[in-house]
């Protein structure tokens, strides 16, 4: 616990490439196969995205939240509010700015990122300064009173959320079709997994996990373990805005209810620690893991279906702290008992 | 070992995957319809109310023989209570190809799963949900037989206009059903001159509501107007009697106060509470009494709620308009639903477009009392209505 | 009495009564993080199988559900030993947060078995003394909601007598102000442990069989508790138990009093901003300028 237990990862591991590699190529295999069960696909892959972004902030710089939905719901009311010609652009004419007209989503998800950016800093500048679970609680706390914006106040729509009627074409293809969905949530699990690999070999990635594994140490180091996880706060909040877009214009629809609660918060953080926070790819396993699990146990389980993440939890911190990828890992295993 | 033990995992589940998908092959000769209900999760109390309904109705038609001689046959998928597995469940049928899709009780889920269905260009029958955005602005393969929101609203405060109230005041969950109701009411209330003096929000998971039954026992208003979560219901009252809130009248503008465990549970703080239902056993349309005995016997001896009645509706108007399509062809369906005028043990359900709506059953609402530990009618006329019970004079 | 001010003390009142159960759901929860140092995410839960067990012994065998008080206490007892013995224990060294993360799968399984075996519908009892009130100066006052404030009392004087004045509580002292020397001095601190988180849930079930009578059970009905408490004991200053008792009461104050003024629809709000504050501001709660802890 006290010595720095970071050691300088071999120059190019070809292993993790090879790894990202196969998960992408059986991602993109899924509905050769599968292609009748979209849903499941695209709702599946964009959570393994959430759980990776997550990972950034909860693997990487070793910060639990369990406010993540907070995010995920910025990505997506901003797009959709934007989408909504009566709603966001209406508003921004009334001040000035732009004709009034609807904003493509692409543009609008761009800004979701940005605002969620501009949220994780404050966020963060104000609860970093808390150790360990107190930062859980506040971010418990902070995504809450968020909620509760959403459903008090009517330029969210309030509790009927929002609906999108249309959406303009992105490049001749419409974003309503599952297919096209799906190719667009197996893009955003490739931009996070291309992400935890730059982060992972460059001067941030050490500098985090030095963080992580003991804070006085690295800022003994010269390391500024606040700026550091900041960092990793507004990397892990623009990803997870990025999919929170897509996962609205997945639903069409969506209600604070479904989007904004603490059981969403929490399934996405068991995801990637069950996968394996210390592992880089260990978040999409734990993804699909656990909802290929629920699809094939829906009948037996489905009103308890958070009874598996309940019990594969309490397996992971008891016995495999590495998580899934741990098991198959010996420097994974190493890592995660050294926490 | 321990990567043997996963591969043997990994394997006993791909081959539970296989044995499922085999085992949903359904027989073949009858003519599938595809529906959706909460079997399990938080909503699972209304898809046992509506796996009843649907049972009765599909026995009704195959009966009478089917539809043009071939029998029925319901294919029901769970929802599980979940966004994610409504949507699945809606793929699912869509790909065994049924010619329409009947939906179920919560607006959340039904607003993504109907969106879809109508981009597979599968007509969607909700016959529960009661969001007034699922049919406003609508779309052209989504039908509703059941009233929306607003008609929740309408009914009562009709009641209060009609015992010439001036004041009201309104407890309301920030559910999207409840939003809508309380929404709705407030205009209605303008509009009949009724003065709100009391409008306050709540979020779920609210277990104490004296300081706002504290607020309204102050204003003292003719009408207390009380749009809850099923599971408030009970609460509500018991805390209204507690603090000594006394107004003319309380309103329950939710399912919660129309269930029968409401009396159950709420014991002697029910009595005269008045709600706005969608349908009750009284009502006088052809069969409603033989619906009731058969929802019944349905739900093994328990009281069935109106959520039976819809379900058992939507069976009977996916099977009518199959008829008069004469195929199961989703696009021949979608006509003949556009065209239905059939009376039912429900009411007559015919799909206009009004006020906004679209494909929306224009069908008025009931309400009914607790009076001495049952509910009695009281509103409209058509149903011979008992008189109203007031709290004071 | 001029109307207005009877209105606020029958807000107050009311909401004194409402937070002593949320003093004793965050008493409990002081009690664990003060000798252990975990937060336990479970402890809603807990509370859930309180009523629970309350609702199947009514429904069961009519056993009136301030009975099931008898039975509640020493199972919930027997469960929270149970589990910090040969479960939580195991974590050994590891960080606290480990330990959150089991605490927060616990809840899960609780609250996913009674969803299981109970449905997710919510049920209650309805018992005669539920609508039942008395009037004290102008001031209505529900009987089930002052049982519950004086079950709150007592709870708190029990605690307080087991740990001032007898061996074990001086030894759940001892442990959680140096775990080290306790065990040093013969102090058998896994047995401390286990009887502390013992403690914890036992107090979590009481608060549930109080709430029954006054509230509908189902199975999530602990997140919202479990969410109070971690209210109730940040703004009395984790493992200060006299803090949790105030904090609690200045919940239930706060909610009550910004409600009727203000308007209900922040009313969760107001005690998460003030939790927020508190955290920043005063990480050692809003009373005493040193952490008093047990």
């Amino acid at each position: 616990m006290t010595a720095i237990a970071v050691k300088r990862p071999r120059a190019l591991s070809f292993g993790n490439l090879w790894i990202s590699a196969g998960i992408i190529a059986v991602l993109l295999l899924y509905p050769v196969f599968f292609g009748k069960a979209m849903n499941f696909g695209v709702s599946t892959v964009l959570f393994a995205g959430f759980a990776m972004a997550w990972n950034i902030l909860g693997g990487w710089a070793g910060q639990t939240s369990l406010g993540h939905a907070a995010l995920l719901g910025v990505g997506a009311y901003t797009m959709t509010l934007l989408a909504i010609p009566e709603r966001g652009p209406a508003w921004l004419h009334s001040v000035g700015i732009g004709s009034g007209a609807a904003i493509a989503p692409w543009w609008g998800i761009l800004a979701g990122m940005v605002l969620a950016v501009l949220l994780s800093l404050v966020w963060g500048s104000l609860t970093f300064r808390l150790q360990g679970s107190y930062f859980t609680l506040s971010s418990i706390a902070v995504a809450l009173i968020l909620r509760l914006v959403a459903i008090n106040e009517d330029f969210t729509g309030g509790s009927q959320g929002l609906f999108m009627p249309d959406l303009p074409t992105f490049f001749g293809l419409d974003l309503f079709d599952r297919r096209v969905e799906y190719g667009l949530a197996v893009g955003f699990v490739v931009i996070t997994l291309i992400v935890t690999h730059i982060i992972r070999r460059s001067r941030t990635g050490y500098a985090l996990q030095a963080v992580r594994e003991d804070e006085d140490g690295a800022r003994a180091l010269g390391i500024d373990p606040a700026r550091m996880k900041l960092i990793a706060f507004a990397i892990s909040a623009a990803l997870t805005a990025l999919g929170g877009g897509l996962y609205a214009i997945y639903l069409q629809a969506f209600e604070p209810h479904t989007l904004l609660e603490l059981p969403l918060s929490v399934q996405i953080a068991l995801m990637a620690i069950i996968g394996g926070r210390t592992s880089l790819q260990g978040p999409v396993i734990g993804a699909v893991v656990l909802a290929v699990f629920g699809e094939v146990f829906r009948n037996l389980f489905s009103s308890a279906n958070l009874l598996i993440y309940g019990v594969l939890i309490l397996v992971v911190t008891l016995f495999a702290p590495g998580g899934i990828m741990g098991l198959f890992s010996r420097r994974g295993r190493r890592l995660g008992t050294a926490r | 070992m321990r990567k043997l033990m996963i591969v043997g995992v990994v394997g006993a589940v791909s081959a539970m995957l296989l044995v499922q998908s085999s085992a949903q092959t359904a027989k073949t000769g009858t003519i599938k319809i595809g529906a959706i209900t909460a079997v399990t999760g938080r909503f699972a109390e209304f898809g046992t109310q509506q796996l009843a309904g649907f049972k009765v109705g599909v026995a009704e038609i195959n009966r009478r023989g089917g539809i043009n001689g071939q029998k029925i046959e319901l294919l029901i998928e769970d929802n599980a209570s979940d966004v994610n597995k409504g949507l699945a469940a809606a793929e699912r049928l869509a790909n065994a190809g049924v010619p329409l899709v009947i939906c179920e009780y919560s607006s959340s889920l039904v607003k993504a799963q109907a969106q879809y269905l109508a981009r597979q260009k599968v007509p969607a029958l909700v016959v529960t949900s009661s969001g007034d955005d699922i049919t406003k602005p609508g779309n052209d393969y989504i039908f509703r037989l059941n009233q929306p929101a607003t008609e929740y609203a309408r009914a009562l405060l009709n009641i209060f206009r009609d015992s010439k109230f001036k004041s009201m005041a309104m407890v309301a969950g920030t559910g999207a059903f409840e939003k809508s109701v309380a929404d709705a009411a407030l205009i209605f209330a303008k509009q009949y001159g009724i003065q709100v003096v009391e409008d306050q929000r709540y979020d779920q998971g609210l277990t104490d509501f004296r300081p706002v039954l504290n607020r309204i026992k102050s204003k003292n208003p003719d009408g207390v107007l009380m749009v809850s979560y099923a599971a408030d219901s009970v609460t509500l009252m018991r805390q209204a009697r507690e603090v000594g809130v006394k107004p003319r009248m309380f309103a329950g503008g939710a399912a919660g106060f129309a269930l029968p465990d409401f009396i159950k549970d709420a014991g002697s703080a029910a009595e005269n509470v008045v709600s706005a239902t969608a349908w009750i056993q009284e009502l006088r349309y052809p069969g409603t009494q033989k619906l009731h005995v058969e929802l019944v016997k349905a739900l093994g001896g328990a009281e069935p709620s109106y959520h039976a009645a819809q379900a058992y509706a939507g069976v009977i108007a996916a099977a009518d308009a199959i008829r008069r399509a004469g195929s199961t062809d989703r696009e021949k369906v979608r006509a003949a639903l556009n065209t239905t005028n059939i009376q039912t043990a429900f009411g007559p359900i015919v799909f206009t477009d009004f006020d906004g709506f679209k494909n929306q059953n224009n069908l008025t609402m009931v309400a009914e009392q607790v009076q001495d530990g049952k509910f009695v009618p009281v509103y409209p006329r058509s149903v011979v209505p008992k008189a109203i019970k007031f709290e004071r004079p | 009495m001029n109307p207005d001010f009877q209105a606020f003390v029958q807000t107050l009142v009311q909401g004194l009564l409402t937070g002593g159960i949320y003093a004793l759901v965050g008493i409990g929860l002081s009690l664990i993080f003060g000798v252990m140092r975990v937060i336990n995410f479970a402890h809603g839960d807990f509370l859930a199988l309180g009523m629970f067990l309350t609702l199947f012994l009514f429904k069961t065998v009519h056993l009136d559900p301030y009975f099931s008080l008898l039975i509640a206490l020493p199972l919930g007892f027997a469960l929270g030993y149970f589990i910090q013995r040969f479960v939580l224990s195991r974590l050994g060294d590891r960080l606290s947060e480990s330990s959150m993360l089991a605490t927060l799968g616990l809840g899960l399984i609780v609250s996913n078995m009674l969803l299981l075996g109970f449905g997710a519908q919510p049920q209650t009892i309805n018992v005669p003394y539920a609508n039942n009130t008395f009037t004290l100066g102008g001031i209505q006052v529900s009987i089930a909601l002052l049982v519950a404030g004086l079950g709150t009392l007592v709870a708190i004087v029990g605690l307080n007598l087991l740990l001032y004045r007898t061996e074990l509580g001086r030894a759940i002292r001892a442990t959680a102000q140096n775990p080290l020397g306790a065990e040093l001095q013969g102090v058998n601190t896994r047995t401390i442990q286990a009887t502390v988180f013992g403690l914890g849930v036992a107090f979590a079930a009481i608060a549930g069989v109080l709430l029954l009578p006054l509230l509908y059970a189902y199975p999530t009905v602990g997140e919202t508790f479990t969410l109070k408490a971690f209210v109730v004991t940040v703004l009395g200053g984790l493992g200060n138990l006299p803090g949790a008792i105030v904090g609690g009461l200045f919940l239930g104050g706060v909610e009550s009093l910004g409600s009727f003024y203000i308007s209900n629809n922040y009313r969760d709000a107001y005690g998460l901003i003030a939790f927020l504050l508190v955290l920043l501001l005063r990480p050692e709660g809003l009373f005493g300028k040193t952490v008093k802890r047990v």
